[in-house]
């Protein structure tokens, strides 16, 4: 995975690099119900739809990686080097290994036990976070068709905890176009009250109310999606276009690749459980 | 209490204005965690490196670029993508309405609260007809240089700003290449019996965020110097094809 994207830290707005990302998994493990147990993966549902620049040195054109940097010893740090710590005061911290963290709940760091299932329109929308899809792997195929075509049929989604990097997630799984999607929800205790912004007093004018009403009728429609684009995306998209025609493209030095032994993928692998399932945004 | 006020502007249908300030709704508190050096126990940052000089690049010698092909880049400047910023605007303009439950939760991505500003004449009569239509708004607006497509819904309470996400951002169900695998009207049947059996109502405060008072307390324990034990993560045995119509039946029997 190309890691200087330079959305994460800058917020910039990026384009979207096709399907090849979508079948990367971001976990994999077993979904379960009853004594039904399904072999699963997790991948992307959403792909910000943010143009992908990559961040470059102005001196040589050459790409930027995002390395994890001792300050003190002024050095990139290799990740076999890297451990997760918590400051309980300035500068002292308790080290957690990875395995430490999934001793916390380790029937749920691999497995997503649906616990009950729901009424998809019981759920307020507030508690959506984010979607995901989960996808079979071997052996699980036919499990999988089953969940997804019996969740369809009754409309019901399940409902389970996991625990991935280190966060637990509530998550509702429902059944998708012949996928099953799963929704990371908040938990109700994040979600905050509104009674200190509802309008206090003030009844509902009727006559008001019935001219909003035929305004709204005379608006209905069925819901589109694709009749809204991002007016920002669009610009970018053409400034590229026109920057493209006036210049000659730079380009950047050769390098050989990073040897396998693995920097590249392990720092990833730690961002993303840093960040993992922050996931979004 | 619900987050501070982030935004002032108007919902704008028809002829019609209504003022209203927009705040957040959700708070998340997890513990944080900070990447050390395992020898010194220094905390890391993070750093760009030169892919060809290996070495640290300072922000000013860091710029954008647009990859055409491999290893080819428009460089883009920053204020060249400042004129991309779409104009400020104060208004949530309302292009249609929709029933409610029309949107897949997949488009849904945060919610905002919306609370009424300077007269309350058109805001409560607004969440009066949105309720009694169940309808709700599809909007855009510019907040913060960016532009916005949302859902203008109420609870019967107040009027909030669900945002949605772009259509194209939206991973397609056929891009997972998912196969089609023939299943038995029985096990249909019984999986079908097995969920009704399963249904309970949402109940969204059964369910608590233990994993941040674990997370607590194995920090409590590591802090006064315990042992931890390692537990080893279990992974449940897939059900054979062969063994879900079984599976399945031994399951209704249990809740049943």
């Amino acid at each position: 995975m190309g890691n200087s994207r330079s959305d994460i830290d800058t917020g910039e707005v990026l384009f979207k690099q096709g399907n090849k990302m979508a079948v990367q998994g971001i976990w994999s493990g077993t979904i379960s119900f009853s004594l039904v147990a399904i072999p699963v993966q997790l991948v992307k549902a959403v792909e910000p739809g943010r143009v992908s620049f990559r961040m470059l040195h102005s001196k040589d054109y050459s790409p930027l990686a995002r390395r994890m940097f001792c300050p003190e010893e002024d050095a990139i740090v290799h990740p076999d080097e890297i451990i997760r710590g918590y400051e309980i005061r300035p500068g002292k911290y308790i080290l957690i290994t990875n395995e430490e963290l999934e001793s916390v709940s380790p029937q749920r760091s691999r497995t997503i036990e649906i616990v009950e299932f729901i009424n998809m329109n019981e759920v307020d929308s507030i508690y959506y976070d984010h979607p995901y899809y989960l996808v079979p792997t071997k052996g699980g195929e036919k499990a999988y068709r089953l969940l997804v075509e019996v969740m369809r049929r009754t409309n019901k989604a399940g409902l389970a905890k996991f625990v991935l990097g280190e966060r637990e997630y509530l998550v509702a799984v429902k059944s998708m176009g012949g996928a099953l999607a799963l929704m990371t929800l908040h938990y109700s205790e994040e979600i905050l009250p509104d009674e200190d912004i509802s309008p206090r007093g003030g009844e509902i004018e009727a006559e008001e109310k019935s001219r909003i009403k035929k305004i709204i009728k005379k608006m209905m429609a069925d819901f589109s999606p694709e009749k809204y684009a991002d007016e920002r995306r669009k610009k970018i998209m053409d400034l590229l276009k026109k920057k493209a025609k006036e210049k000659v493209p730079v380009e950047a030095p050769q390098v050989e690749e990073e040897e396998g032994e693995g920097p590249a993928d392990l720092i990833a692998a730690l961002k993303e459980s840093m960040r993992k399932v922050k996931m979004k945004r | 209490m619900a987050g501070g006020t982030i935004w002032k502007g108007y919902i704008h249908f028809g002829d019609t204005n209504v003022p209203v300030k927009l705040h957040t709704a959700i708070k998340e508190e997890r513990i944080q965690f900070h990447l050390l050096h395992s020898r010194d126990h220094v905390k890391l940052r993070q750093q760009m490196i030169c892919a060809y000089e290996k070495k640290a690049v300072p922000d000013e010698e860091q710029v954008k670029g647009f990859e055409v092909e491999d290893g080819k880049y428009i460089i883009v400047n920053p204020e060249e993508l400042g004129q991309t910023a779409p104009e400020s605007s104060r208004l949530i303009d309302v292009h249609e309405f929709i029933k409610t439950e029309q949107i897949d939760p997949i488009f849904l991505d945060r919610v905002y609260y919306l609370e009424p500003d300077i007269h309350l004449k058109g805001y409560n009569a607004l969440v009066g007809a949105l309720m009694e239509m169940d309808v709700e708004g599809i909007c855009t607006w510019t907040m913060k240089k960016r532009s916005y497509l949302g859902a203008l819904q109420t609870n019967g309470k107040i009027l909030r700003l669900n945002t949605l996400r772009y259509a194209d951002e939206v991973i397609s169900v056929k891009s997972l290449g998912l196969q089609k695998i023939p299943l038995s009207e029985k096990e249909l049947k019984i999986g079908s019996d097995l969920i009704n059996q399963l249904t309970g109502f949402f109940q969204p405060q059964k369910f608590e965020n233990e994993h941040q008072k674990k997370l607590h307390t194995l920090i409590g324990k590591k802090a006064r110097g315990e042992k931890i034990a390692v537990l080893l993560p279990r992974r449940l045995k897939p059900t054979a094809p062969d063994k879900l119509l079984q599976a399945l039946k031994a399951s209704l029997k249990k809740v049943a």
